[in-house]
């Protein structure tokens, strides 16, 4: 290896380090630290209607599942008496936190009964909208909460409509059954009409031209069409390019299994959908409504394509309405349309979202103190900090003059994680945490390990005959590989645990992989150049073993 | 960890005794006490032989924590299982202090109990919360810490939580387990073999059940930094077993054509990461040593204790494990294999062979060693117990191929 190379490898490597250390030390930057350690924001909710315990608990776990898909970390949420508390550590965007918990409105399923052009005939396709809009966050005044759910009674028959056809190819905006082609010999549905739903009103022109609307955002939905009594509401769609007539709500986001949306691709069009399955009770419900717009009964008038509409609607916006192509739906149902990925991922993520049960309001916010508090950061830094000095004493006694490498290796080591740390914490929402705290002390065994490993190679090399200059390489490139397996397990995991877990194990698993990460990154970039370059100077003369740990217990000369 | 070393002499001594009554393997001396050996790497352990120690030690510790999960269980904290929770005005100074003492009057432990002083615009106020209890103890407490607080019975708020640690979270950390050990399985079986991904993933099942059967043994409250804990002995205790296993694949490899028994292989390997396994044990146990002694007992921050003890455990049995159950496992699932069966029926090496070829690094298969025999045999019948470097050379040289003499270094 070339010595400029390596002491190019290893000036650069630490210059960018102590680079980015110093950056932080004069900015005052340091990681932000959890709801244990720091304490945080608690906003307290309450249901707008009575819930019962299971309900609850379902939205306990629901708004848990947003936060975190907001990329709030580690919220603490828990159902207290009536209340729902979520305890937010140190978010670094509180507004952002407020966001992802305002919109937590229930899902609702309502028929199409009209719909109007809001804007000059653009490429507006059902189902569709423009790209990068995102769920907005304001609760629209409009949205009326009418959970009720006509009490249709839907024949027993979906299952035996399913024949085996496979599935359809995807037309834009469309509701398919998928793995089934309906066929129409289910029976008719004696589907009611019942609580007075104003099937006239829908069908007669009262929707004015609304030509005022704004072009994009959420229009207030306060527009010029008559509110009525009979649970029909009007909506606009996502980027306010059309204005709908809607029936009563069918159904909530319940009819859909929790958080069983998924985006796929269609493999015959290529184009992105969204796929869900439908759970027991939901199915029936959804499976009536369905059969109305595909027969376009008056509840559900057939729109200009012969289909009637289904619309997905979350806080008085149309989410998606797409017209429905099929009878029934047996278990799922997938929305296809000219979706992008992004807009796909949020009709996804509105159907997951709309399982709330209930609709939940926020109370009030209130400060929460820590719950293990700097005096426990501070004692595990010390007690951490005693242990390593103490294990680096054993290192100094044991290796002599290599543990200088360990020193040092380990000191480069822990700057890089307090860089990494400080920036991840600021920059997404994953608090250093007791969890984290956790994942770094164990961490440093690991890495000391790394140093062990390598060295008794080196110790073994030596032992056989080697010099210092010669058996350094040898014994970098087998304990490299050992390494690398041993490291790439324990990433593995971390990996796993990140992607596959839910609050403190997110936290703990992302700062454990960010240590391995650091250790082989040392590893390779400082501790491989410094022994080189070391194995090669007088200081580590070969000729007197005894100077790095070999002999020491043999006593005499040799 | 006790390990006894073997009598040398049952087998052929190929050790050689200088005239100075130091022992030398290949001009390389040998220590005289047992610390210099094992500092020296020169041990001859014989692990395989004292496989049944091993696991016969974990199926007992095994049978102790199934026992005690099933007759105790854990103590869960109140993030598991929801509890009562007060809210206490702080108006008149009531602290969290007085919480703890209200809730030790009681008898309630303060130790699964979380203190948060809070405040909004309706003012400031202590919440606490115990995890557990009947109902019952919310409304008798209620008028204790009104009274300590001084304020009427209404203003203290009593309510039941739930837990924040839900199934859902439990099923969906279980779900994640079950695909990391998938992964791992398949990465170990790709990078080594199967065998040692099912010996690897056993020992690791067993730190982890050893660790909660702690947990459980001691009654200590179980938090979700305790799960935590857990979790990271699961990578700890396959990254030591991979380092071990990662010295017997190479020694394998080096000595695939030889074929000497499997036991030798894996005598040979652990004796030689004996040394790296005590040292890793010492640098990752110390941290967390420290921390439970001067962080949580010294210092009497109770949290850190939570997942140190899960830690210490964990680590202890991980690096155990590594040696005393993933070894002895790897030797009943290998020795019967074909590529090392011809061996099968020769016993092992053990004492003074063993540490030659723990030393020179060279194994011998059942050829060589029966040369090295009648060399040393050799030997012996010329100058018994009494020789000179000459049957050293002989003796190595029938087993070994002597180190590459040294290069002349280019300056």
């Amino acid at each position: 290896m070339n010595k400029r190379a390596l002491w190019a490898t290893m000036v650069i490597f630490v210059a960018l380090i102590t680079g980015l250390f110093i950056f932080d030390v004069a900015n005052e930057r340091s990681p932000v630290l959890g709801l244990d350690l720091k304490g945080g924001l608690s906003v307290i909710y309450a249901t707008t209607e009575e819930a019962d315990a299971d309900d609850l608990i379902a939205i306990r776990d629901l708004m848990r599942d947003q936060l975190e898909s907001f990329g709030i970390a580690e919220p603490d949420v828990r159902v207290e008496g009536e209340n729902i508390i979520v305890d937010l550590p140190g978010v670094t965007d509180q507004a952002e936190a407020f966001e992802a918990l305002q919109v937590s409105g229930i899902v609702e399923l309502r028929p199409v009964l009209q719909c109007q052009q809001t804007l000059p005939p653009t490429e507006t396709v059902p189902g569709s909208s423009l790209p990068g809009s995102s769920v907005p966050a304001t609760t629209s005044p409009g949205a009326s909460v009418d959970t009720s759910v006509p009490g249709t009674t839907v024949p027993e028959s979906e299952e035996t409509a399913a024949s085996a056809a496979g599935r359809s190819p995807v037309a834009r905006g469309r509701f398919l059954a998928p793995s089934a082609a309906p066929v129409t010999t289910v029976p008719e549905t004696t589907t009611p009409v019942d609580t007075g739903t104003g099937t006239d009103t829908g069908d007669a022109g009262e929707t004015p031209p609304t030509t005022g609307a704004p072009e994009f955002g959420p229009p207030a939905p306060t527009t010029t069409l008559p509110p009525d009594t009979t649970g029909q509401i009007t909506a606009p769609n996502q980027d306010g390019t059309e204005l709908c007539v809607l029936g009563p709500a069918a159904g909530t986001g319940e009819a859909f299994e929790r958080k069983s949306a998924a985006v796929e691709i269609d493999l015959q069009t290529g184009g992105w959908i969204v796929s869900a399955d439908l759970r027991g009770e939901g199915q029936l419900a959804w499976n009536s409504i369905a059969q109305q717009c595909f027969n376009g009964l008056p509840t559900c008038p057939a729109a200009p394509g012969g289909r009637g509409r289904l619309a997905i609607v979350l806080d008085g916006i149309v989410q998606s309405a797409p017209t429905v192509n099929a009878q029934s739906f047996p278990g799922a149902v997938t929305i296809s349309g000219d979706f992008t990925e992004t807009e796909a991922r949020d009709l996804a993520q509105t159907i997951n979202r709309g399982a709330f049960p209930v609709q939940v309001e926020q109370q009030r916010v209130e400060t929460v103190s820590p719950t293990a508090g700097e005096s426990a950061l501070n004692a595990a830094l010390i007690a951490g900090l005693i242990g390593v000095a103490l294990t680096l004493l054993y290192m100094i006694v044991y290796y002599r003059r290599l543990s200088l490498v360990i020193i040092a290796g380990l000191a480069v080591w822990g700057v890089l994680i307090y860089v990494l740390a400080t920036y991840i914490s600021r920059e997404t929402n994953y608090a250093f945490t007791i969890a984290g705290a956790t994942g770094i002390i164990v961490s440093i065994g690991v890495t000391v390990d790394t140093y062990i490993v390598f060295f008794e190679r080196l110790k073994d090399e030596v032992r056989v005959g080697r010099t210092l200059r010669n058996a350094a390489p040898r014994a970098f490139n087998a304990t490299w590989k050992t390494i690398f397996a041993a490291n790439f397990v324990a990433l593995l995991s971390s990996v796993v645990l990140f992607f596959l877990s839910v609050g403190s194990v997110r936290g703990f698993a992302l700062y454990l992989g960010v240590t391995t990460i650091c250790d082989v990154v040392v590893f390779w970039f400082f501790t491989r150049p410094l022994v080189f370059l070391l194995a090669d100077t007088k200081w580590f003369d070969s000729s007197n073993p005894k100077s790095f740990g070999i002999g020491t217990a043999l006593g005499g000369t040799q | 960890m006790s390990v006894t070393e073997p009598r040398s002499g049952e087998s052929t001594p190929i050790t050689v005794t200088g005239a100075d009554g130091r022992s030398s393997i290949g001009g390389m001396p040998i220590a005289r006490t047992k610390t210099g050996r094992l500092l020296e790497g020169q041990t001859a352990v014989d692990f395989v032989g004292g496989r049944r120690f091993g696991l016969i030690a974990s199926g007992l510790l095994i049978l102790i924590t199934v026992g005690s999960l099933f007759i105790q269980g854990l103590n869960l904290g109140i993030d598991f299982t929801g509890g009562v929770s007060w809210d206490v005005p702080s108006e008149n100074g009531f602290g969290p202090a007085d919480a703890d003492e209200v809730l030790a009057q009681a008898g309630l432990s303060t130790e699964g109990a979380r203190i948060q002083e809070r405040s909004s615009d309706a003012g400031e106020f202590i919440k606490v919360q115990v995890g557990d209890q009947p109902e019952e103890v919310g409304t008798q407490l209620r008028q204790a810490f009104a009274d300590s607080a001084g304020v009427d019975l209404e203003s203290v708020d009593v309510n039941l939580v739930s837990s924040t640690w839900g199934s859902e979270v439990t099923s969906k950390a279980v779900r994640a387990l079950l695909i990391f050990l998938a992964l791992v399985a398949i990465y170990i079986s790709l990078r080594f073999e199967w065998r040692m991904a099912i010996a690897s993933i056993i020992a690791m099942v067993h730190d982890v059940l050893i660790s909660v059967g702690i947990y459980s043994l001691f009654q200590f409250i179980v938090t979700p930094s305790t799960v935590i804990a857990f979790l990271t002995i699961l990578g700890y205790s396959l990254y030591d077993t991979i380092v071990v296993f990662d010295r017997i694949k190479e020694n394998e490899a080096r000595f695939g054509t030889t074929k000497p028994p499997y036991a030798d292989v894996l005598n040979v390997s652990m004796n030689q990461v004996l040394m790296r396994s005590l040292n890793t044990t010492i640098s990752s146990i110390v941290p967390v040593v420290s921390l439970l002694f001067v962080g949580s007992f010294l210092m009497g921050e109770d949290t850190l204790a939570e997942f140190a003890i899960a830690l210490l455990v964990g680590m202890a049995t991980g690096t155990y494990s590594s040696i005393f159950v993933a070894v002895p496992l790897l030797y009943l699932f290998k020795n019967s294999d074909a590529n090392w069966a011809g061996s099968r029926n020769s016993p092992h090496v053990i004492g003074e062979p063993l540490r030659e070829m723990v030393v020179s690094g060279n194994m011998s298969g059942r050829r060589a060693r029966g040369r090295a025999a009648v060399a040393s045999q050799q030997a012996d019948a010329v100058v018994p117990s009494l020789t000179g470097a000459n049957t050293t050379e002989q003796a190595k040289v029938a087993l070994s191929h002597p180190p590459r003499p040294r290069k002349k270094t280019r300056r």
